[in-house]
């Protein structure tokens, strides 16, 4: 299960599993975005490549404007994909206290 | 124990839950599930993309011993797409230089202890096998 959505500070939640099934609901959403967001990893449990894919074609294209995504709460399997896959260089990444 | 599943990835809830249920009844470390859920995804998503057209389901077979988990993922007539070749992916390139895509079996193949790949007859066969997990405290 995947879910993505507005927290109270407008801070973008993510909960569950983003695989390759959830990636057209998680697309969907992040195109909307049209200014900086802090997306809020603290209930994702899982990522993979597909993911990744989303959270870069988004960093792009908000890249054009000056803004960018923040990410908070990274538990420390999915900052493991980030560092190996280098993403940890072009996103502020902030690992889970 | 090993399972067929539909060549799409709708299947992936359904391979999650039959993954996870064998290695919780083994105790598996979930600093060894983690990237073992990631291998058994990119490379049926893999198997997916380049073989649309096989009619066949793939098959997922998943066992555990002594800590070891040895996964093989097994489809029929289909081309040969040799997961085990180096992928040349620059980590270090900055966001401007990236293009989204590429990177699953270059994670596969760092997160995973040993990767192999066998093509015959028009059957592809990939097995990995994950023992140990960076330990997260």
């Amino acid at each position: 299960m995947f879910e993505i959505d507005y927290g109270s500070d407008g801070e973008v939640l993510y909960r569950g599993r983003l695989d390759a099934a959830q990636c057209a609901k998680a697309q969907s959403f992040m195109d909307e975005i049209a200014e900086a967001r802090t997306l809020d990893f603290s209930k994702l449990e899982y990522i993979s490549s597909a993911g990744l894919g989303i959270l870069l074609k988004t960093q792009k294209r908000l890249a054009e404007s000056g803004a960018a995504l923040r990410i908070i709460n990274v538990n420390n399997h999915i900052h493991d994909v980030f560092r190996y896959s280098g993403f940890d260089t072009i996103f502020d990444i902030e690992a889970k206290k | 124990m090993q399972r067929n599943f539909a060549r799409n990835y709708d299947s992936l809830s359904a391979i999650y839950e039959f993954a996870e249920g064998i290695l919780a009844q083994h105790d598996v470390t979930e600093a060894v599930r983690f990237p073992v859920h990631l291998a058994i995804e990119e490379l049926f998503t893999n198997m997916v993309k380049y073989n649309p057209d096989s009619d066949g389901g793939i098959g997922v077979d998943v066992e555990v011993d002594n800590g070891k988990v040895t996964v093989v993922l097994t489809e029929f007539d289909v081309d040969e797409f040799d997961v085990t070749r180096p992928r040349e992916v620059n980590i270090e390139a900055a966001l401007d230089e990236r293009t989204p895509g590429g990177l699953g079996l270059y994670l596969l193949q760092n997160m995973v202890d040993k990767l192999e790949y066998d093509y015959r007859d028009r059957r592809s066969r990939v097995e990995f096998t994950k023992e140990s997990g960076q330990e997260h405290v």
